[in-house]
């Protein structure tokens, strides 16, 4: 009796279809190799020609700017530019992680695998979003920056004057709006909660007070649009038709990701000058920080 | 009908025999070179290097556009990365005083040094591409589905400790830009909500980038990631099989 309580999983794989396969060798095995040899060869190549860098010393003292961090970073370094630093480089990257990790287990439909896309909608869900995600990212990332109000004013001589200038970019609203001194502290923990000793940058983790406008630019606007604007596609494909199924929603997130993330690590590895200025990559320049050497 | 008769052996097909039918040759390779479809499964089923691969596969699976072999070459990657890793080791000792002296050391005097170093490095950027882009092939063929939940966990998994393998070998030519980055990294690691500090701390050692986090970087970078990330792509290889393969339509 025993045997007939073995757990069985939730999905079998198929049944093979013995009539359909090849032989691994040769047919798969050569493809390997050959794919190894060319990656091996143009590996080979690439680093006899280009050197990887090698800067000076390391020196605690002399701080480059801009100092950046390694490449597939520079995406959660521009978004700390944008937003509290723990929500920017923890708390997104970790629920997104999560959410990534989750894919399999909200859509759990087993159609339409093993075709790429699948779906009748997936190839225009995945223009869409990948455009939206795109053109949307810069969008913000230009807004955020001051350079769309720069824009507007220097080429179509465009001005809010003082009483817009709230609007030019996430920061402004923190300092442009004529905020009541009592909603930078607004007490709503009545004590002193220390959750571990803040070994390393200052003091005790204290929870009292909340700065409203800064707690609106740093944590709350962006994630409205972190949470809002994926949100609004899928929702606007849903009523459109587009989006029917989850593997479409999934699609339509996916796809906006990829593009966002792509556009955050060119913006942070190409486009961040000196203070982290929005510059082009041809203006790109780095100080060595050495004193008396610009 | 007639039977031809049988060529007479050639000087060329007696050099192969003595070369590849020989005692010595025979109990290396038990099959010859395998041109019958029960000695091509053969080889693959009893290979110790090939049997990783089922004997036989659909194919679909072996059309180039189907995968562009991204999660194969990612393993190639690691394995290309351990054997320079491995080469670049028996120069580098990771301490502050050595660490960019036997840096220079391999781009200068030691004899293909820089080529070793140059490899290492940008076969290491190779790989988080590939890794990413074979995460984009695998959601894109809706490959992640049942029964391949799982395996999709762990090769997101897998994406973070690529990540975590390129990091931690970023700090080791102990250079300004070395220097800098990690320091900039760990900051953003060290933002974290309650926990930021103490992990900034425990990651680095100390509170700046010292001694002790050259030697923790290292450390987790030649030994305690690569075995982690290998404990996991076992987990991932061993699941494609057991869950039938690679996806195809129902």
């Amino acid at each position: 009796m025993a045997t007939t309580v073995v757990a069985r999983p939730v999905a079998r794989p198929q049944a093979r279809a013995r009539d359909e396969e090849v032989l691994v060798w040769p047919d798969l095995v050569f493809i390997e190799f050959i794919a190894a040899m060319l990656f091996t060869i143009t590996l080979f190549f690439l680093s006899v020609v280009v050197n990887a860098p090698l800067l000076d010393q390391a020196n605690a003292d002399v701080t480059p700017n801009p100092s950046k961090a390694p490449w597939y970073l520079l995406n959660l370094q521009e978004l700390l530019l944008h937003m509290n630093a723990a929500m920017a480089g923890i708390i997104i990257p970790t629920i997104w992680l999560v959410i990534l990790g989750a894919f399999p287990y909200f859509d759990r439909d087993n159609e339409g695998q093993g075709v790429y896309f699948g779906t009748d909608g997936a190839v225009k869900i995945t223009i869409i979003a990948a455009a939206i995600g795109f053109f949307g990212t810069w969008a913000l990332i230009l807004w955020d920056s001051g350079k769309v109000a720069f824009f507007l004013h220097d080429w179509f001589r465009l001005s809010g004057g003082d009483s817009l200038r709230f609007l030019e970019s996430a920061r402004s609203m923190q300092s442009q709006l004529p905020w009541p001194d009592w909603s930078r502290e607004i007490t709503y923990l009545p004590f002193n909660l220390r959750i571990l000793d803040g070994t390393g940058s200052g003091g005790p983790t204290t929870f009292q007070h909340l700065d409203f406008p800064g707690w609106l630019v740093e944590q709350a606007i962006p994630i409205v649009f972190i949470v809002g604007l994926p949100s609004l596609l899928i929702y606007g494909m849903w009523r459109m038709g587009l989006v029917v199924t989850r593997r479409d929603a999934l699609l339509a997130l996916f796809g906006g990701f990829v593009a966002s993330y792509g556009v955050l690590t060119l913006t942070g590895t190409a486009f961040r000058g000196q203070g982290q200025e929005l510059v082009f990559p041809w203006e790109l320049k780095v100080s060595e920080g050495i004193p008396g050497q610009e | 009908m007639a039977v031809e008769a049988p060529a007479k052996p050639t000087l060329a097909d007696k050099i192969y025999d003595k070369m590849f039918h020989n005692y010595v040759w025979k109990s290396i390779f038990r099959t010859g070179y395998p041109n019958t479809p029960r000695n091509q499964m053969l080889v693959v089923a009893t290979n110790v290097f090939l049997h990783l691969h089922p004997t036989r596969i659909h194919r679909t699976h072996v059309k180039v556009t189907h995968t562009y072999c991204l999660g194969g070459l990612s393993f190639f990657m690691f394995l290309g990365l351990t054997v320079t890793g491995i080469l670049l080791m028996f120069y580098y000792v990771p301490s502050v005083e050595r660490a960019y002296l036997d840096m220079q050391n391999i781009t200068t005097t030691v004899q293909f040094g820089q080529l070793m170093r140059n490899m290492h490095r940008w076969m290491a950027h190779a790989m988080v591409i590939l890794v990413f882009l074979h995460m984009m092939r695998v959601f894109y063929t809706g490959a992640y589905k049942p029964p391949r939940e799982f395996n999709w966990v762990v090769g997101v998994i897998l994406l973070v400790l690529t990540f975590l393998l390129s990091f931690t070998g970023y700090l080791l030519p102990w250079d300004q830009l070395a220097f800098w980055a990690i320091t900039v990294g760990s900051n953003i690691a060290g933002s974290a909500p309650v926990l930021g500090p103490k992990t900034r701390f425990w990651m680095l050692g100390g509170f700046e980038v010292g001694p002790e986090s050259l030697i923790r970087f290292y450390t987790l970078h030649v030994i305690g990631l690569p075995l982690l990330a290998a404990i996991f792509m076992a987990v991932h290889f061993w699941r494609i099989r057991r869950d039938g393969g690679l996806a195809r339509p129902l």
